[in-house]
Formats: C-alpha cells, structure tokens, sequence
C-alpha cells in the first residue's frame, strides 16, 4: 500500500496540461480555468485522520457562539427532589423477650397484648396527630390493611412488577428488598395467619422542617409462608415450595401524613435480638479464618468462630 | 446440483440450531425470530450471556451446570498472538489455565489470567458458584478490537499504514469438571475406516 503522494499530484498536472492546450485562447482569458482539474475524484490515497489534527488547538466554543449571537438558556445544576420517605425506623420497637413464646390463651400472655399498646404514651400521641391528618386511621383496621399491603408487596416482588412494587413499598425499603434478586426466581406464598395482626407501636417523626409529619407504625403479626429463592439457572437456593415455616414480623408501615395524596406503604421490618437464626443457605460458603503466621498451624489454635452479636436491627 | 444440496443443508443446519436454542431457553417469554439479527458495533452481546435467566429445574431433572461469560475489550496485543494462549488454556480447568498462564513469558498471559481470576470471582459472588474450583474453561477465544492507523514512513517520499493492534478477549467457564477428550483407539480408527468404505452405495444405479 506504499504509494507516492508526489506521483499521484504529477499525473493530475500533466493530464490538465494536455487538456488545456486544447482551449481556445479566448476562453483562457474570458475564464481561466482551475490549475487542478479533478480528473478522477476518487481519493486513491490514503492520510490518517492524526495528521492533520496535530497542530489544532481548540477554541472556546461559547466566545464563538457569544459573537454569533446565539443565547443559550441558563444551566441550573441543581435539581428539586421530593422525599417521600424517611430514612430509617425511628425509635424502633424493642419487642419483649417471650414474644414469640407467650401464647394468647395463657392468662400472662393475654395481660402482655393489653397492656403492650396502651402502656407507652408516646404511641398514643403519634396515633392521635396521626389521626389529625388521615381522619380513617384506626387501630383496629389498621392491621389487617397493613398484612393487607404486605401480602400484595411479596406478590409482586415475585413478579417483579415495579410500578406496583413502589406503590406498595418505601422508597428506602425497594432496594433492600429486589437488591440481588434481578436475575434470580423467587417464589412465595403466604399459607395462613396464624394470629390476627396487632398494632404494637406508633411514632410520628418530622424530617428537616418541623411541620414535615412522616407516620410510622409498627404492626406485628404471626404467620405462615412458604418461600423458595432459585438461582440464574433454575437451581434452588433457599428454602423449599412445600415446607410452610411459622414467621413472626414486626413491620413498620410509614406514611407522609401531609401529603394528602399519599399511601400507607410498608417500610421496612424489625429483627428482635432474641430472634432464632434462619435456615442456612444451600450452599457450602468459607468463612474467614483468623491470620496465621508461616511458624503456626490452624489446627494447633482452638480457634472458635465468632458468632454475630444478638442485637435488634432493621430490615 | 451438489453446491445447491450442500447449501439446502447447511440452511437446515442453521435452522436445526436455532431451533436447539430455542428449546434450551424453554420459558423464556421472548420469541427469537430465525432470521440472523446485525449487531451493532457498540453492542457487548457477550456480557449480555449472563443476563439470561432459566425457568426454577423440577426435581427430577439434572442439576445444570452454572455458565459465566467474560470478556476484556480492547487489550493492546495482537489477536493472533491471543489466538494462540486462548486456545492453549481451551478445555482445561481454571487452576490448571491459571497455572499454566503465570509461567507463560507472553504479554497476553498476564492479562489473560487477570480475566480469568476476574470471572472466577464473579462466578462465586454473583452466580451461585459453590466451589470456585469447580469451573472449566469452556470457551475461550481472542477478537479483532479497533485498530488506530498511524502513518509509517518509508523512503523516497513512500508511506505505510501502521495498525496499532487490539484485540478482544472472551471467555466462558462453566461449572464442574472438564470434559475428557475422547480418547480412540487405533483399532477403532480403524475400524470406523472400514465401515466408512463398507457405507459407500453406488447412486443412479439399477
């Protein structure tokens, strides 16, 4: 592909040459014709694009445009955000210790649920500015509309319907809930309510601005579902389809109470300290071993894998 | 006639595979047409292997085994030079590729085992891999990447395009163990032979 630059110039030269010699005078002073007739205007040789770029230096654009005459409408970096959620539990429920143990029937387990509401004064006030502002919240109904909404989440996380799934789920719930679960099949069913929901908890925390009300209730309820989580490939990961397992939750339902157009929508779950550990995974995983040093062996040390301290957080 | 016969055949043998394709997806909701779709020039088709989600198995049905595709885009080496380690470590499983990759003196091999360790990291992490010593190179293969063209000057006024080379890197490792190479005996090479003259019919005939 080596050719001349210098050949290719010369041949044009000596073809327009010839073909001038032909004109007439006349012509040749009325018009005079280009030096460079293109004879063949197909580019035969080749000069990558670098060469001619080196010696450009840029401009600045907007002194251009600015003599040219053009207005260009203002840039606003920032952009309005509306927060429709806060960020975290306020003042979580710290659920008593034989929570789960305590049935209803039992004298010292019916005393609990009385008096568990009733007690904490503070829950009372947030259900009455609660009530100020959704004149249909009641505690009574409140429940079942909250296992309501939670039933209907878990569904369309299984379908993945996200449009649904935002209408029913928090803001900062939505990705604790699908992260990771993109590629993955996951396939739930809730069997039966083994207890009624209650209303355990209320509080009505303001965010930024004192009069910005977010309502939070904490709802507890007993249960029975079955999940089973399969991988990219179909294989199962968790659980199973046909063994349904006794679930204990306290959900918190959150609320921008002054925005008039908005929904209780479930925003996230609490995870009491005293809670028994979940099924493992189906999967063999290493955990970390401590750091040796090349005189030690691993067997020699008695060393005892740390268990994660018990203490309630959220979900 | 025969030209005409080969082509009918290889048509088939395109639609037989896609039809393959198709069956492997299973419920997948979307409907691959069978005419060949153009891929753009920006589009990364491989990485978007690992997109793909399988129906849940039923009990009864073999474990399948987990895919994982990899890639590296535009590493400056030549791909003939990759062509040659891609298909060395092709078949083998990941350790024995990585080990034989360290003590390669090329370029490409240091690069090739930091694409190899990159997927085995996201096989574990991201695709249910239990055991990431579990994985065999399936595939592996070098593409041709953008060159940039730079002019090489010559004598008396003569120039050259230089090409600086890149190449692309892809590999796909799935779980479990390699497959073995069948190993056939000379007898049965033979044999095979023997019956492959024995199969030849006289066409046209009486």
């Amino acid at each position: 592909m080596a050719t001349s630059m210098t050949r290719t110039f010369g041949a044009l030269r000596s073809v327009t040459c010839s073909s001038l010699k032909n004109a007439e005078l006349a012509l040749d002073v009325r018009h005079p014709g280009p030096l460079f007739l293109p004879v063949r205007t197909k580019k035969r040789y080749f000069i990558p694009p670098a060469v001619g770029l080196k010696g450009k230096k840029e401009e600045n654009p907007e002194t251009k445009a600015q003599a040219a005459g053009i207005v260009f409408r203002q840039q606003y970096f920032e952009r309005p955000i509306n927060i429709a959620c806060s960020a975290g539990v306020f003042d979580p429920y710290i659920p008593p210790e034989g929570d789960a143990r305590l049935s209803t029937l039992s004298k010292e387990g019916l005393k609990q649920r009385t008096e568990q509401i009733r007690q904490s004064a503070t829950s009372q006030l947030a259900i009455r500015k609660i009530k100020e502002h959704d004149s249909e919240f009641s505690t009574k109904t409140f429940a079942e509309q909250a296992q309501e909404i939670f039933v209907e989440a878990h569904n369309a996380l299984t379908h993945f319907n996200r449009e649904k799934l935002h209408s029913l789920v928090t803001e900062r719930c939505y990705p604790e809930m699908t992260k990771g679960n993109r590629y993955k099949t996951i396939r739930w069913r809730f069997v039966e309510s083994l207890e009624p929901p209650r209303v355990v908890h209320a509080r009505c925390p303001d965010m930024v601005t004192k009069g910005n009300l977010y309502g939070q209730v904490t709802v507890r309820m007993h249960s029975k579902q079955t999940i089973a989580i399969y991988d990219r490939f179909g294989r199962l990961m968790l659980g199973s389809e046909e063994q349904p397992k006794d679930v204990l939750e306290y959900l918190v339902i959150e609320r921008h109470l002054i925005n008039p157009y908005s929904r209780w929508r479930l925003h996230g779950k609490i995870v009491p300290s005293w809670a028994p550990p979940k099924d493992p995974v189906i999967k063999t995983v290493a955990i970390p071993g401590p750091e040796l040093n090349p005189w030690e062996e691993y067997d020699a040390l008695n060393y005892k894998v740390p268990k994660p301290a018990s203490v309630q957080w959220n979900k | 006639m025969a030209a005409a016969m080969r082509g009918v055949g290889f048509i088939r043998n395109i639609v037989g595979s896609l039809h393959l394709r198709l069956q492997i997806l299973g419920g997948a909701s979307q409907q691959l047409s069978y005419l060949h779709t153009s891929i753009s020039l920006d589009s990364k088709h491989w990485e978007k292997n690992n997109r793909k989600v399988y129906p849940p198995q039923l009990l009864d049905e073999p474990r399948r085994p987990a895919e994982v595709y990899h890639s590296r885009r535009q590493i400056k080496y030549s791909k003939d030079k990759m062509w040659y380690l891609a298909k060395m470590i092709q078949g083998m499983s990941i350790d024995e590729a990585i080990a034989q990759l360290e003590f390669n003196d090329k370029k490409g091999a240091k690069i090739m085992k930091e694409v190899l360790l990159e997927a085995q990291e996201m096989a574990v992490k991201n695709h249910n891999v239990e055991y990431k010593s579990n994985l065999y190179v399936a595939e592996s293969f070098s593409g041709k990447g953008k060159y940039l063209k730079r002019i090489r000057y010559h004598g008396r006024g003569m120039f050259g395009i230089m090409d600086k080379v890149y190449c692309h890197y892809f590999v796909k490792l799935v779980e479990g163990l390699p497959p073995k190479p069948e190993q056939k005996t000379s007898f049965d090479q033979a044999k095979d032979y023997v019956q492959s003259l024995k199969n030849r019919t006289i066409i046209h005939s009486l």
